[in-house]
């Protein structure tokens, strides 16, 4: 019997084998096949933000192909983009259009592009135009990357401010009668007052100030410093006259966290702090219970959105550009620079360059640029009497589905595309976000009662105006080489700093020179120079090749 | 008294046993019946905590944000089709090898497991192995699932343990009936093995259920090749994604949008549910083979 | 008694033959393993010419003869780093708990769970209980922080309301906690998905074995201790010896995300220091030479294991 049962088992196995050949031989022909008679230009493309697929018959990209014939194959990153890049490169098959990685230049995978612009690509000459040099690789003076964000036209209005601030409840604001916090003092100030007046909020304990520094989510914790003496976010160092130096370990550094390690002391500092992870940042926010803490806005976005659902406005933050003494004039706000070494880059494997050129080209056109952000009008969007795009309720109800988008908006691709931002030539705002309307439209009538307590219009007003950036900035955007000492040096200065400013906060009384010593003498075993070297190099030659712009 | 005690003892025992399991299966079952009810959950509620076993509002968005991929049904058949090529082939193959190896008189026995054994505790890498399925045209090849995975050491050594255990006896006696070794494999020793090639065939086929990597690696520009996991780590990473991209450029009103938000959280206790629940089915299917004395049973016959 | 009787028969009815003529007489047994070793020549042997890496600054942007190549320096930045040996000790340690933890509960578990008499409840507990190994880290470590907050977890908050503690203990920012933390959260994880190795294997013990021994008057621990126990040895021991090989494979993801700076001197694992300083940064090199190490130490400790093994007269791996 026993056998008879394996004969059968072995019989239903040889089956499923040869189904399986059978499934592998379909998998292995070509299964795009032309449709009728019409040209149609396939490009494939990688891009590196993860991104779902767009249904079959997604109606932007179906327009696009209708009219400028042209169909994508986009492939979106999953898993790690380093893993991905590492044997795309090593096998050597690229895709047509890629998204930009130095990595890949050095790999000489993708084409140069500033011929192939200036010959066939008009509007991307025009878009790029204020941009030409930032845009030429540093190593040999090619411009190999479509920078997809920070390329703006016409006038910019920034309504919500997303960057970073010191953020306070609403509620601690209102019941100080409406104050400016200025320095970090003042800030401290209001949450102490607050604190000792409502120990609890809803029930559970009071925190007065919290801090994040889980994964790669570490800037809470890192960057007030620079912000505090008056520089903009440059990152891991504050760039002074051209210089750059690393501010982890230095007194300003030391100033900031001390004043941490005080409200440690006097309880107003999460204990937990260093401990959560972010879902558990989050969730403590949500519950309205944390007075302020820094951030930058998105990071905390969902935090926010929560609370809002929940009716509690006076909970939501409003972010203050703090500074250590009054003196120093503020620069939080900034202005947007261009996304180098970001965006497509076309691939020498591409067949037809000049087609891909065109094809991106044509796809500036405020036309196909209105379709891309705004969608269709009549569907998407509907406009006034006045020429105004805006969105009715339920337009904007569907934009927040997701299962609609993948049918209905080309964000996919147009994440990683050039793209106009600011104003189009009718006036209307490039996204939804920024026109005017859509945001006051968005504001709850607590929200403008507090404005109108300061007499601002927009979140951005509390921020002084951003000054032109200097050429160099920002220095968070040059790339440290792979491998090189500057970037071990920048791991290791991360991990020290993680693992030694805990213990300095969270010192008891009296104790935080010491832990704070222990913590810079951590830092001096590092090559921090090699670090600042690199930073400084890349600076010197930004100001020296971008300056004659 | 000694009577009494004997009495006693068996309820004692049985009565804490069975609460200790059901203490082990409470602890075990928390996580999963907490995945499910976050899975239920209004994303934007999740974030708040608090979630333990009933969703506090309720909604089908994220299994709807799950099933809105158009390309989910076919990557539920190619897995289907991956997890059962991959297990009958590979238990065949690997059981076959494990009966050669546990052959006391086999010539060739120490230098094959040696070599068998070894390729536990080493990985060639990601670039050489890339190459590898590069120059065997395996890739964007259905077959890329299937063929590298098909013998694993740590099962051989499972089972060749197990045959093992066998009554030496039976595999004589097949001898001398005149039983080749592969009719002895066949006959006799893959119908004694049935509760080891059922533990084997969970391992292997919950390892090809759960693989996403080598689509990532290998098949992915192929999207008939691509399978459910793969899939869904596209729709995870997408919402991680969606979540820092929305915050930056929407200015909507987000309470009006509350209701719809797929968090990544939320999104990501729909896809464990999906994901999971098919072959979670396998276990308990497997389950009756676990049974004692089966081979006695079957050798008698 | 079957094996007695087997060892005996076998070596009986071995002749000194010559080797050509024993492999003429084991052709069958050729024919069923040489493909596969084949196989496993391609599959597993023959990219190991990736080692080289190792002793590159490798680019997978240059063809092999055009690589850098450096000697020993990528194995000179592990072993001179000097958060290296703190990073050893973590992860030996960290992996000798959660293996003695997982052989301990596992086998315990598999042994209750076979004295359960009804075989749905018994069924119902093993499909249950290894719910948690479908679940990803990231889920099962979401939970973990969340019981273990301060701020409302359940163990706080059980710990308090039985008088053990009379304040909340913050679990994660103890460094001397975390690898408890680790082991427990891998038991949960773990636990049924590792009994059922030794479920299957109780299943070949033979029943009349427990007929004589209960005719003998031995009461359920002396069967459990005799004979289940005896009869599963096998396959815990070959378990054991096989695990030995993993010493320095601690993982990287709970400890990821469990960790945080408070507790880093004791979280970081080798994988953690290889994918921060190698693979995140681009560098394929620095992560085959601990790869490298790793193996010289797992084939080193297998074979020692084995031949402990021998010695002790139990079954071997090799």
């Amino acid at each position: 019997m026993g056998v008879y049962k394996t004969k059968k088992a072995w019989g239903a196995a040889s089956l499923v084998l040869a189904a399986a050949l059978a499934l592998s031989a379909c998998g292995g022909g070509d299964a795009t096949t032309a449709e009728d008679g019409t040209e149609t230009l396939t490009i494939s493309a990688f891009i590196s933000t993860p991104n779902q697929a767009p249904t079959e018959d997604n109606r932007i990209y179906k327009k696009i192909q209708d009219e400028l014939g042209v169909k994508l194959n986009m492939e979106f990153l999953v898993g790690d983009l380093q893993q991905k890049l590492g044997v795309m490169i090593a096998g050597g098959e690229y895709p047509d259009l890629i998204t930009a990685d130095t990595k890949l230049v050095a790999a000489g995978a993708v084409i140069p592009l500033e011929d192939l612009i200036e010959e066939h690509a008009p509007n991307l000459k025009k878009h790029y135009e204020k941009y030409w040099n930032r845009m030429k690789d540093s190593s040999d003076g090619h411009i190999y990357w479509l920078p997809n964000y920070g390329a703006y036209s016409g006038e910019f209005s920034s309504n919500a401010y997303n960057g970073p601030a010191f953020w306070i409840q609403k509620a601690v604001l209102a019941d100080a009668g409406y104050p400016t916090p200025k320095t970090l003092d003042d800030f401290t100030k209001l949450i102490r007052d607050y604190a000792a007046k409502n120990p609890t909020i809803d029930g559970q304990p009071t925190i007065g100030f919290s801090t994040l520094a889980s994964d790669w989510r570490t800037f809470p914790l890192l960057n007030p410093p620079e912000h505090l003496t008056g520089h903009p976010n440059d990152g891991g160092v504050v760039v002074d006259d051209g210089v750059a130096t690393v501010f982890a370990d230095k007194d300003m550094s030391k100033q900031y966290y001390k004043e941490l390690n005080t409200l440690f002391n006097e309880g107003l500092f999460d204990k937990e702090a260093f401990v959560q992870n972010y879902d558990q940042y989050l969730a403590k926010l949500s519950s309205g219970r944390v007075l302020g803490m820094f951030d930058q806005k998105w990071n905390f976005q969902p935090a926010e959105d929560t609370l809002i659902s929940q009716g509690k406005i006076d909970r939501t933050y409003v972010g203050f550009p703090l500074v250590f003494d009054t003196a120093t004039k503020d620069h939080y706000l900034d202005r947007p620079v261009i996304n180098l070494n970001n965006g497509f880059g076309i691939s020498k494997n591409a067949k037809d360059p000049v087609k891909i050129i065109k094809f991106l080209d044509s796809l500036l056109d405020e036309k196909y640029q209105k379709l891309l952000s705004w969608g269709e009008e009549g569907t998407d969007y509907m406009v006034d009497e006045k020429g105004r795009f805006y969105r009715t309720p339920e337009q904007r109800k569907e934009q927040e589905d997701p299962s609609w988008k993948l049918a209905n908006r080309a964000d996919g691709f147009y994440g990683a595309a050039p793209k106009t931002q600011g104003t189009f030539t009718d006036g209307n705002a490039t996204g939804p976000g920024d026109q005017p309307e859509e945001f006051y439209a968005s504001l709850k009538d607590e929200d403008k009662k507090l404005l109108d307590a300061y007499g601002f219009k927009t979140w951005s007003d509390f921020f002084s105006p951003a000054p032109e950036n200097e050429v160099y900035y920002p220095a968070w955007q040059i790339d440290l080489v792979e491998g090189s000492d500057a970037s071990v040096a920048n791991k290791q200065m991360t991990d020290t700093s993680l693992k030694f400013l805990p213990q300095a906060v969270m010192a008891a009384d009296g104790k935080f020179d010491s832990v704070w010593n222990d913590y810079v003498q951590a830092f001096g075993k590092i090559n921090v120079k090699a670090y600042e070297d690199r930073i400084n190099e890349q600076i010197q030659w930004r100001i020296e090749n971008w300056a004659a712009e | 008294m000694n009577t009494k005690r004997m009495r006693l003892e068996p309820v004692i025992f049985h009565t804490l046993n069975g609460l200790l399991m059901i203490a082990i299966a409470v602890i075990t079952l928390y996580p999963f019946l907490n995945t499910f009810a976050v899975s239920l959950n209004a994303g934007n509620d999740t974030i708040r905590g608090g979630i333990y076993l009933w969703p506090r509002i309720w909604t089908d968005q994220n299994y709807k944000a799950v099933f809105a991929n158009g390309h989910i049904l076919n990557a539920f058949w190619i897995s289907v089709a991956r997890t059962v090529i991959a297990t009958v082939l590979s238990l065949f193959l690997t059981s076959m090898l494990a009966y050669t190896l546990s052959r006391k008189d086999y010539v060739l026995r120490k230098p094959i497991t040696i070599l068998v054994v070894l390729t536990m505790y080493f990985s060639a890498g990601l670039i050489p192995t890339y190459f590898l399925m590069k120059d065997l045209h395996l890739l964007n090849n259905f077959l890329v699932y299937i063929i590298p995975g098909l013998v694993s050491a740590f099962n051989m050594i499972v089972i060749r343990t197990y045959i093992q255990t066998l009554p030496e006896g039976l595999i004589e006696s097949a001898k001398i009936d005149g039983a080749g070794d592969f009719r002895t494999f066949i006959s006799i020793i893959l119908p004694l093995c049935q509760p080891v090639l059922a533990t084997v065939a969970l391992f292997v086929a919950v390892g090809q259920w759960n693989s996403w990597f080598d689509t990532f690696l290998y098949a992915s520009s192929k999207q008939e090749l691509s399978t459910l996991q793969f899939e869904l780590m596209k729709l995870l990473s997408s919402s991680m994604n969606l979540n820092s991209s929305v915050a930056g450029s929407s200015g909507a009103d987000p309470s009006a949008a509350a209701q719809n938000m797929v968090t990544p959280v939320s999104i990501r206790a729909a896809i464990t549910i999906v994901a999971s629940l098919p072959i979670l089915m396998v276990y308990p299917f497997l389950q009756k083979y676990f049974v004692h004395g089966l081979q006695l049973g079957s050798v008698k016959e | 008694m079957a094996k007695a009787i087997s060892r005996k028969s076998a070596s009986a009815d071995l002749p000194k033959s010559s080797l050509m003529k024993k492999l003429r007489s084991q052709k069958q047994l050729l024919f069923m393993s040489l493909p596969i070793v084949i196989y496993i020549l391609i599959f597993s042997y023959y990219p190991i010419w990736g080692w080289t890496m190792a002793f590159q600054d490798y680019s997978p942007a240059k063809a092999l003869s055009e690589q850098n190549w450096v000697g020993f320096k990528h194995f000179a930045f592990l072993f001179t780093d000097e958060a290296f040996l703190r990073v050893l000790r973590n992860t030996i340690a960290m992996s000798l708990i959660n293996m003695i933890l997982g052989f301990v509960t596992a086998i315990l578990f598999a042994l209750l769970l076979n004295e359960i008499k009804g075989r749905f409840f018994k069924r119902t507990i093993q499909t249950v209980s290894y719910l948690p190994h479908f679940l990803s880290w990231i889920i099962v470590t979401g939970i973990v922080a969340s019981s273990l907050s301060v701020d409302g977890g359940i163990i706080n908050i059980l710990l308090l309301k039985l008088g053990i503690i009379s304040e909340p203990i913050m679990w994660l920012s103890i460094p001397e906690y975390f690898w408890g933390i680790v082991g427990a959260s891998h038991v949960w994880k773990e636990l049924g998905w590792n009994a059922i190795i030794y479920l299957a294997a109780i299943t070949s013990i033979d029943p009349s074995q427990y007929e004589a021994a209960e005719i003998d008057g031995a009461n359920r621990y002396q069967k459990m201790l005799y004979i289940t126990l005896p009869g599963i040895k096998s396959i815990v021991v070959i378990l054991l010896i096989m695990n030995m090989g993993w010493v320095l494979e601690a993982g990287f993801e709970v400890q990821y995300l469990l960790g945080n700076g408070v507790v880093v001197d004791w979280s970081q694992t080798i994988d953690i220091f290889v994918l921060k300083y190698g693979l995140q940064i681009g560098n394929y090199s620095l992560a085959t030479a601990a790869g490298i190490f790793k193996t010289i130490v797992s084939i080193t400790l297998i074979f020692a294991a084995n031949s402990i093994a021998k010695r002790l007269g139990e079954d071997r791996l090799i």
